[in-house]
């Protein structure tokens, strides 16, 4: 369970960094670069939900895994098989939005891909809820 | 910023710790840590920064800006300042700031005038290269900034149209030209040789797009309308205007 902490500590750390990087990017206008698209999928209007930038509800994400991870080491493991079902939940939007990159906007964030990437690699190092057997 | 993260750190680590705050105290250097590793990444890249453009002048002088020539000009010729553009008509920014470069125009009547050059990324932006052929197509029948007015205007009707040049002829015959005529420019060698010999004279300053210099001054950063504003008040004040 602590290796599994661990790791997660280490990539929320990184998605908190990007998600940081995001929002303060998106707080004010930035120019098409030669070498990205990056700043298309910025100025999308798939970047905000109610308002605000996804990359807020990443960093929100982000940091309540942290959170879990880093509680985790100090000795309350229990607290990381909450974190499951929101973990699913963001693979799936994650998805969601590579999807939107490709096939809508036919442009790529690295760093939205970078997020992508680290919520599959959290996904897969996060503990899974136990399944319940039954007796035979 | 980088002030209020340093005093957040110090005040935190000033604070007894009692063990049950141990992982509170883990969790918020973290978020300390990684906004001023976020904050030091999107400052790369922008090497003046905000505040210079803010409306010093000091930001770097850059000659082939200053030599200007050719493009576009919109205003007066002997207007005291210059606000120079390099824009790609595909490119959300450029149509971000097609209204604010408008609304400076009106501001500073007679005292201001826009050169544009095309810049289109090609690489990123499919369409950009037509809508720079259909503008300057426009413009062999004396319409270029009406053309260069519908394509920002309605950037999200062809941005990502399969036919975008049947969309462009459209807007030529809105705007009144010949469309044969216009047709004949837009596959003209000459009309793209223009638009290269801009993308030729911007490549040494243009790092994206839109890229501003005011009187030969390339801007670092995308200021709002009123930092632009301000720059060119500022640089009316310098020339005594």
């Amino acid at each position: 369970m602590r290796g599994r902490a661990l790791a997660l500590i280490l990539l929320a750390f990184l998605g908190l960094i990007d998600t940081l990087y995001l929002g303060i990017k998106r707080g004010k206008p930035v120019p098409c670069s030669i070498t990205s698209g990056c700043e298309e999928v910025l100025n999308s209007r798939f970047s905000t939900l109610a308002g605000i930038p996804i990359s807020w509800f990443g960093f929100a994400f982000y940091l309540t895994v942290f959170s879990c991870a880093v509680f985790a080491t100090f000795g309350e493991g229990w607290v990381l098989k909450l974190v499951f079902w929101p973990i699913l939940t963001a693979f799936i939007i994650s998805v969601g939005l590579v999807g939107v990159q490709a096939f809508i906007l036919h442009a790529y964030c690295q760093y939205c891909l970078g997020s992508a990437i680290l919520v599959t690699m959290i996904l897969i190092a996060s503990p899974k809820p136990a399944r319940s057997v039954s007796a035979g | 910023m980088q002030e209020f993260f340093f005093n957040l750190s110090i005040t935190i680590f000033a604070m007894p710790t009692p063990s049950k705050m141990k992982p509170l105290l883990v969790i918020v250097s973290a978020i300390v840590v990684a906004g001023i590793i976020a904050l030091y990444l999107s400052r790369q890249g922008t090497a003046a920064g905000t505040e210079k453009a803010a409306g010093d002048g000091s930001q770097k002088a850059a000659p082939t800006a200053a030599a200007g020539g050719g493009g576009r000009v919109r205003g007066p010729a002997d207007a005291p300042v210059t606000l120079l553009e390099y824009g790609d008509y595909q490119c959300p920014t450029c149509g971000l700031y097609h209204p604010i470069v408008t609304e400076l125009l009106s501001r500073y009547q007679g005292k201001l005038k826009l050169e544009f050059h095309h810049y289109p990324l090609v690489q990123m932006h499919p369409n950009a290269l037509a809508a720079a052929r259909a503008a300057e197509s426009a413009g062999d029948q004396g319409k270029f900034w009406e053309m260069n007015d519908l394509l920002f205007e309605h950037q999200d009707q062809w941005s990502k149209s399969a036919s975008a040049e049947t969309i462009f002829l459209q807007y030529a015959i809105q705007l009144g030209l010949d469309s044969n005529r216009f047709m004949q420019s837009m596959k003209s060698p000459a009309t793209q040789e223009r638009i290269l010999a801009d993308v030729t004279r911007g490549n040494d300053i243009v790092k994206g797009t839109p890229t501003f210099a005011i009187n030969g001054q390339v801007l670092q950063d995308l200021p709002g309308l009123e930092g632009l504003s301000d720059l060119i008040a500022s640089q009316l004040k310098t020339l005594g205007k």
